[in-house]
């Protein structure tokens, strides 16, 4: 315990510099910036920043890295609120409340929940980072492709039993998702699957272009029809960027309940922030006492998520700084940048060069702290965004929307894609079969399938092992139960 | 003395610009806007590395006047990129990085790209392949190892990513035949993200082995979390010095995971004599050789003819071990 606070104070004197904290600053307002444009994630924003650190020592450079990993986080739950386009996959889930409350001229509301939120779960994040990195990445080894494929299952379970309507339609939902990432080359044979002579499906579609199309661009053909219509929003409190007691209160649990369990997710290999938000999500609306609310303007239903994500980007640093092996494409970007600079991550680094890997550790603490003090009052021009009349400002989301398109993958094709899926989102949502499943089961399908595939290759084609290891077990027993639980609910709702 | 010297070479420049102006501009070609690097894959794998590496050697070593840029055009396992670089035929400002897919592409039939579409300018560095088990395994090499798995192949269970078909998964087809065990026995486990996934599958004991190269593994073995049983190098690799290559152990087999870079088909023999010349130069560089050293990639650099005779052979010993596996028909 001793050891830990006297690393933490070495790696304090390496952050608290006043250029480490410059660097914080830039990388910090950076990142939020390129989070908050749809299609820009936060591996973009590391990569474009990789010439300006070769000058840099190494340590320098992680903690410019990091600030911008960290931005994006924060940033990318901008754009789902103010214009219902999620930056990256894990802001996704902002959308269902944040963006209802934008609309109901509560934004200034949902940026603070938000930022605070992000505060919170970053901080609770830091702490498992620094506590508790030995035990979990050991844990964290358990989990091998049945445990994986479990926990998969019940995150879509969740997340179809929690949607509104009827689970049938949920489970319609899931399945469209599941038969959408089949599409493409398949990991394990090689072969092509479903491209239905479009050269440009073989790798697959990507999950950001179709989400683009399904809640930016279907939200233009909704409006379509009111062009004249303001929102309805109060020209007083549009300024307010800050929380009611009563607001604060209810979001309080959801950010201490959410920030644990996104962390630990965080850890597993190839998890990430989507499964995180989502089963918050999932977690908050079953704790509720109003589930109603969600999806019109739930306040826990941003702070849970929102906490979660940024847990969860802690998280994923714990493979990197203890294994050397990076949990998601910006880290891997970041591991690529070190190793340019002559300093590789691993079980040795925290050994051989303490100064760096505690002074990122204490950079992101301050880090914390500097980017709540960017969020808060950037979110005052953000809201004014509200007052752009309709008809300006639906053209603006389109063409926003497919400039983020091309930046995923420069690719003209995705234009067609995401045009089918606007037209296809509009249609669903027109039949009311919920989209949340939908996209859900396109970004984990590859992985279920995989995983799946996996355990039986382990097990020799014995599907007894999803029931033996005790950790895949209790996933499909949850699975089950929230099952029941939701068609039990219906029964009586019915 | 001088005068006449002076003289003379008046008189030849003067030939030269008379007679044949177009040559002799044409003989100092020169790039004349911005020079692009294909990174055909996102930013953060091999291909990315290695055209920032090259990015950073031109620039800082100032071997061309033009800025470089580097550009991530992912898809199809790098054939995206390659078809972009194909559409610039004639261009000499345009590069990109390369590695054996181009050759597995269209081995498996996925790309109908070969290398003979390009300049292939010249192969640059090699990353060598290793096998590798938890520290506490009983196998200490590959005799062992393979011993084992023929006895009971259906619990040597070997990790591959990110698709079968790759260099990992053709250098435990070839070893596994080498060492005399049946190559369609191997059980492979597909993890499509790579050394991320198979690491901790590898510690956490899902999988007996992992087949991969040698730099994912480096932070794992120093801090003795996993031993490599074998390294497919031609001398033994100073990082880890007490592991014997495969041809020590007894088997012909070398094995290099190499990256080069290559240019737009169509160009003229000026365009090519420029870039041979400027990539010669760059590979002999501190810059370069540095940022080698700080990769662990060793340096492996072929200029076009010889990568030309290297590619062509060893497209040959890979079609013959696939097809011996089924995948390629």
């Amino acid at each position: 315990m001793d050891a830990i606070f006297h690393n933490l104070m070495l790696g304090l004197d390496v952050a608290l510099t006043p250029l480490n904290i410059m660097w914080v600053f830039i990388g910090g307002l950076l990142g939020t910036v390129i989070g908050m444009l749809p299609g820009l994630g936060p591996a973009t924003g590391v990569a474009v920043l990789i010439p300006i650190t070769y000058g840099m020592n190494p340590g320098t450079a992680l903690i410019t890295m990091c600030a911008v990993y960290y931005g994006a986080m924060f940033g990318g739950s901008r754009a789902s609120i103010m214009i219902n386009t999620p930056g990256d996959a894990s802001a996704i889930v902002t959308c269902f409340d944040g963006y209802p409350m934008a609309k109901s001229g509560r934004a200034g509301t949902a940026l603070a929940v938000s930022a605070i939120a992000s505060f919170v779960g970053g901080m609770i994040g830091m702490i498992g980072l620094i506590f508790l990195t030995e035990p979990v990445a050991s844990f964290a080894l358990k989990f091998g492709p049945a445990e994986k494929f479990s926990l998969m299952l019940f995150a879509l379970t969740a997340t179809i039993t929690l949607s509104e309507g009827s689970i049938l339609k949920g489970f319609i939902a899931m399945g469209l998702g599941f038969m959408m990432s089949t599409i493409g080359m398949d990991a394990q044979s090689g072969s092509d699957r479903f491209l239905m002579g479009i050269e440009d499906l073989r790798d697959g579609i990507d999950f950001l272009v179709i989400m683009i199309g399904f809640y930016a661009v279907t939200e233009v053909f909704k409006n379509f029809g009111d062009l004249e219509k303001q929102y309805d929003v109060d020209a007083k409190s549009i300024g307010k960027v800050w929380l009611k007691w009563s607001e604060f209160k209810e979001s309080f649990m959801p950010m201490l309940r959410n920030s644990p369990l996104g962390f630990l997710v965080g850890v597993l290999p190839g998890a990430g922030g989507t499964i995180a938000t989502f089963l918050s999500y999932a977690i908050e609306k079953s704790v509720s006492k109003k589930p109603e609310e969600f999806g019109k303007g739930a306040i826990a239903g941003i702070a849970g998520p929102e906490a979660s994500n940024n847990a969860c980007s802690c998280g994923a640093l714990v493979p990197l700084l203890t294994l050397g092996i990076p949990g998601s494409g910006t880290t891997a970007v970041m591991l690529g940048a070190l190793m340019m600079l002559g300093v590789r991550p691993g079980p040795v680094l925290f050994e051989q060069h303490p100064e760096v890997a505690w002074g990122v550790i204490a950079s992101m603490l301050v880090g914390n702290v500097v980017l709540l003090l960017i969020n808060l009052p950037l979110a005052v021009p953000l809201v004014q965004l509200l007052k752009i009349p309709q008809r300006i400002m639906l053209p603006l989301v389109l063409g926003m929307g497919f400039m983020g398109t091309y930046f995923l993958n420069y690719s003209s094709f995705d234009f067609i894609l995401v045009s089918v899926s606007a037209l296809g989102g509009f249609m669903l949502s027109k039949l009311s079969i919920p989209i949340p499943p939908l996209v859900l089961a396109l970004i984990l399908g590859g992985m279920t399938e995989q995983s799946y595939r996996n355990a039986l290759t382990i097990a020799n084609g014995s599907a007894g092992i999803f029931v033996e290891k005790p950790i895949s077990l209790t996933f499909l027993v949850m699975a089950v139960v929230s099952l029941i639980y939701a068609l039990r609910k219906h029964k009586k709702s019915a | 003395m001088n005068k006449k010297w002076t003289l003379l070479g008046g008189l030849l420049a003067s030939i030269v610009m008379a007679g044949s102006a177009g040559v002799a501009s044409a003989a100092d070609w020169k790039p004349t806007k911005p020079i692009e690097i294909i990174a055909p894959a996102g930013p953060g794998g091999g291909w990315d590395l290695l055209a920032r590496t090259v990015q950073k050697a031109l620039t800082e070593e100032k071997l061309v006047d033009q800025p470089v840029l580097v550009t991530n055009k992912p898809g199809g396992g790098g054939a995206a990129g390659w078809n972009y670089l194909k559409g610039k035929a004639g261009q000499g400002e345009f590069l990109a990085a390369n590695s054996p897919l181009i050759l597995q592409n269209n081995i498996l039939g996925k790309s109908d790209l070969t290398f003979k579409d390009f300049y292939m300018l010249a192969n640059l560095m090699a990353e060598w392949e290793v096998i590798a088990v938890k520290a506490d395994a009983p196998w200490k090499n590959g005799k062992e190892f393979f011993e084992a798995m023929k006895k009971d192949s259906a619990n040597m269970h070997v990790g591959v990513g990110p698709a079968l078909g790759n260099d990992d998964h053709i250098q435990m087809l070839m070893l596994a035949k080498a060492y005399g065990v049946d190559p369609k026995s191997v059980k492979f486990v597909v993890y499509p993200k790579t050394a991320s996934e198979q690491i901790p599958a590898l510690l956490g004991g899902h999988i007996k082995a992992i087949t991969i190269s040698l730099g994912e593994t480096l932070e794992q073995v120093k801090a003795g979390k996993i031993r490599i049983i074998g390294v497919s190098s031609e001398k033994r690799v100073e990082a880890i010095k007490d592991v014997p290559t495969w041809k020590e152990q007894g088997v012909d087999f070398v094995f290099p995971h190499w990256r080069g870079i290559q240019a737009a088909p169509g160009l003229s023999a000026e365009q090519k004599k420029f870039w041979d010349d400027t990539i010669a130069k760059m590979v002999q560089t501190p810059t370069w050789k540095k940022a080698l050293e700080n990769l662990d990639w060793d340096s492996y650099y072929q200029n076009a003819a010889d990568y030309d005779k290297f590619l062509a052979k060893q497209d040959e010993e890979m079609r013959t071990s696939l097809k011996a596996v089924g995948l390629v028909k």
